[in-house]
């Protein structure tokens, strides 16, 4: 049996403080930016002592910014809940349709399977704006421009294939005779993806929605482009702090804080299946 | 209700009783300024409402614009309800971060969407926009008396600026020329001055710089007496927008220009004269003994946020840049002055170049009459008049709205020699950069060389000749030379 001394436990806890320090010193600043008016977070010399001050989450609230100028509206609740929507939507729809697919494309052989997977895949080298030019006026034409329908579709060209692509080598990594022993046994295809392969795929799915969530969510171009200002995401609400009258950089601070946090939740919540699912097909047996 | 605020507003409008009179008479019956003010912008929609052009021609349109986030499109809001109550129109818009705007306008032009009728636009944008026929040519709106309403008054907007939106297409053709087309109509616009920390020159006898020399030396004394901060802030990213605010300003001064044009209309470089690299010379020199340590990053952001901070002790930069840091968030609101600033000792006046937000009408547009008469609205005099008075739409483009007391009082009052930096520059103030195609390409090289010679990795005279010789040659491949 492995013992370890107490220097080496010792020196693992100090390696583990630096790199935790190190990590998360950057967002624990932001978070102590997001305490602060504009004036104290520019002092010359920086300074960690100050007046704490919610303001910052009040004004992003409420939707009331006070600036050099006067009191702007932002919407950045709105884009917290558009880019919560968005994302949400776009991962459950690509789960819907990405992981039968990767199921089809890992298990069934058919003629052209892997030209069709990879042409999905080719959805990922395109430059979104080469795509989105022409999208524009598509939109326009079928009526799908600056609606959620029409951006949870085209949220597909970043989920889809990240979780098709994904998920299609962990169903690779089952050994296909547990899914012959389950059918020999009577029970048809249906059953046999649901009840044996979708299970032990799970961990991989999940972190397959995951990432595409984290994905989707940092996207920035595709609502930018496609819609009005009331459907935009939080990465282009972010940018309502930085004006021609000044950057606001407690509201950005705070507004960085309220947008990680659901995926960062999520990220902690689902830590386990994340490790296990990006571990497990790492590994050919 | 306000019968006799109403009719006060109205007599004042119609030049019955001057403004002591107006101010006098609110006071007695209990009024705001501010609901004064606005009683008396809504007088002069009444009034504009009687001038016997049919502003309810189109009744129950609706149209949408394409807005930056900027306190003149917040003027422009807060005085929407005015605008639909005088024509029975409504309007729409989207307002985007200034990050992100001219990618969103960008692309809706280039899709040839016809969602936005209207958008503002930077006059430099419309060299790309006029000749792609994304934009339409307003000349043909503002010269028809039976679109235009009669108290528009067009040579109201000042001559540098309302010719700086106006480009007959044609490489190297001189704005504002007589067959120019008017893409865009000024909203309101920037000079390039210099904004100093008062207090930091009182405190350390410094003298406000005159002409290029004394800037470097004043700008290494004010380095020494900041300690932690630096002296002078100017732009210095890798961007076009390095190039137009101080250092053209100073450079146009001398009498330099980017490009020379030929009899025959070819294009070449002009960044290496004599003249040129010696002021190229001195700018560099002050960037490296006085700039921010971290330069080659600034932008309009840096720069205004340190001086607004008393990180430096000036900057050669927008006025409205320093307008808006010497107000309230800031450290050193209420300590900075502004001066208008002529680098060359032997020039008449200063030069600045100027940016200028402007209104333009999409050709894809559905409905460009009714966008017209927003158009005309939002540039009008009334406007105008309400958003310096009320807002803060500095600078306004008009002439009669300069000339107004209570505007210029309320500079005067918190913005100490803005007026006077305003009207010694003003009417020097104009696009200095040759119009064509190549424009942000060249100039972002332009500031490309500039960081090269601050950061001493090319000779000042050795660099022009290099980015002269580029130029020339991207000229000639794009057949302008």
């Amino acid at each position: 049996m492995e013992s370890t001394s107490l220097i080496e436990r010792i020196l693992r806890g100090i390696a583990i403080t630096v790199v935790i320090l190190f990590f998360m010193f950057p967002i624990f600043w932001i978070f102590l930016m997001s305490l602060q008016t504009n004036e104290t977070i520019l002092r010359v010399p920086p300074s960690m002592v100050f007046e704490p001050s919610l303001q910052n989450y009040r004004a992003l609230i409420t939707g009331q910014l006070e600036t050099q100028t006067g009191t702007l509206e932002i919407r950045f609740m709105g884009n917290l809940f558009n880019s919560f929507f968005l994302s949400t939507t776009s991962v459950a729809i690509g789960l819907l349709l990405g992981v039968p697919a990767a199921y089809a494309f890992a298990r069934l052989k058919f003629r052209g399977s892997e030209d069709i997977a990879f042409t999905l895949l080719s959805f990922r080298f395109a430059p979104p704006l080469l795509v989105l030019l022409p999208l524009t006026i598509y939109f326009q034409q079928i009526g799908l421009a600056n609606t959620y329908g029409g951006l949870i579709w085209v949220y597909q060209l970043i989920v889809l294939p990240l979780i098709l692509w994904i998920v299609r080598g962990y169903f690779e990594d089952i050994p296909a005779d547990v899914e012959y022993a389950y059918r020999i046994a009577g029970h048809d295809f249906w059953a046999t993806f649901r009840k044996i392969a979708l299970p032990l795929a799970g961990p991989g799915i999940a972190a397959a929605g995951l990432l595409a969530f984290i994905f989707a969510w940092n996207n920035f171009i595709f609502a930018l482009v496609l819609a009005s200002a009331d459907k935009q995401p939080v990465t282009v609400g972010a940018l309502a702090f930085i004006t021609a009258s000044g950057i606001q950089y407690g509201q950005i601070a705070a507004g960085i804080i309220l947008s990680i946090a659901p995926t960062f939740a999520l990220a902690l919540y689902a830590q386990r299946y994340l490790v296990e699912g990006l571990s497990l097909g790492a590994v050919k047996g | 209700m306000y019968d006799k605020e109403k009719q006060l507003a109205e007599d004042f409008v119609a030049k019955k009783i001057g403004r002591r009179d107006l101010i006098k008479g609110m006071s007695a019956l209990g009024v705001t300024t501010a609901l004064a003010s606005t009683l008396v912008n809504a007088a002069a929609t009444r009034a504009l409402a009687q001038n016997g052009f049919n502003w309810r021609a189109h009744e129950g349109t609706t149209i949408k614009l394409l807005l930056n986030q900027h306190p003149y499109t917040d003027a422009m809001i807060a005085n929407l309800e005015n605008f639909k109550a005088l024509t029975g129109m409504d309007v729409q818009y989207d307002v985007f971060p200034e990050d992100v705007y001219f990618d969103k306008v960008t692309a809706a032009l280039s899709s040839r969407s016809s969602e936005y009728d209207a958008f503002m636009s930077g006059a430099y944008m419309t060299w790309t926009y006029g000749p792609a026929g994304w934009i339409d040519d307003l000349n043909e709106y503002i010269m028809d008396p039976s679109k235009t309403n009669p108290d528009y008054n067009w040579e109201d907007v000042l001559e540098g600026v309302r010719k700086s939106c106006a480009w007959n297409g044609r490489p190297g053709g001189a704005l504002g020329s007589d067959d120019a087309m008017q893409w865009c109509i000024p909203l309101a616009y920037e000079q390039n001055n210099l904004t100093y920390n008062k207090r930091v020159f009182d405190a350390n006898g410094l003298s406000v710089p005159t002409d290029l020399d004394s800037l470097v030396d004043t700008a290494a004394a004010a380095k020494t007496a900041m300690g932690d901060g630096y002296g002078i802030g100017v732009r210095g990213s890798r961007s076009w927008a390095t190039i137009h605010p101080g250092f053209l300003s100073g450079y146009s001064n001398f009498g330099q220009s980017d490009l020379t044009v030929a009899g025959d209309g070819t294009l070449s470089a002009a960044m290496n004269t004599d003249v040129s690299r010696n002021f190229h010379s001195k700018w560099v020199e002050m960037i490296q003994n006085s700039g921010a340590p971290d330069w080659s990053t600034h932008t309009w952001y840096q720069v205004g946020t340190d001086v607004g901070a008393g990180k430096s002790a000036m900057m050669f930069d927008a006025d409205i840049l320093g307008y808006f840091m010497n107000g309230a968030g800031n450290a050193e609101a209420g300590n900075l002055a502004f001066s208008a600033f002529k680098a060359n000792p032997d020039a008449a006046a200063p030069t600045p170049n100027i940016w200028i937000w402007a209104m333009a009408m999409s050709s894809f547009s559905t409905k460009k009459d009714a966008t017209w008469y927003f158009l005309q609205w939002v540039t009008g005099p009334e406007h105008q008049l309400f958003g310096a008075q009320d807002m803060d739409l500095v600078n306004p483009a008009r002439s009669s709205v300069w000339a107004d007391e209570m505007f210029r009082n309320k500079l005067s009052a918190s913005y100490s020699g803005y007026v006077d930096m305003h009207d010694v520059s003003a009417p020097g103030a104009s696009i200095k950069f040759t119009a064509q195609p190549l424009f942000f390409d060249l100039t972002t090289e332009w500031a490309a060389m500039l960081q090269r010679m601050v950061a001493g990795e090319v000779p000042v005279d050795e660099g022009l000749d290099m980015l002269a010789e580029s130029v020339n040659s991207q000229l000639a491949e794009a057949g302008l030379r």
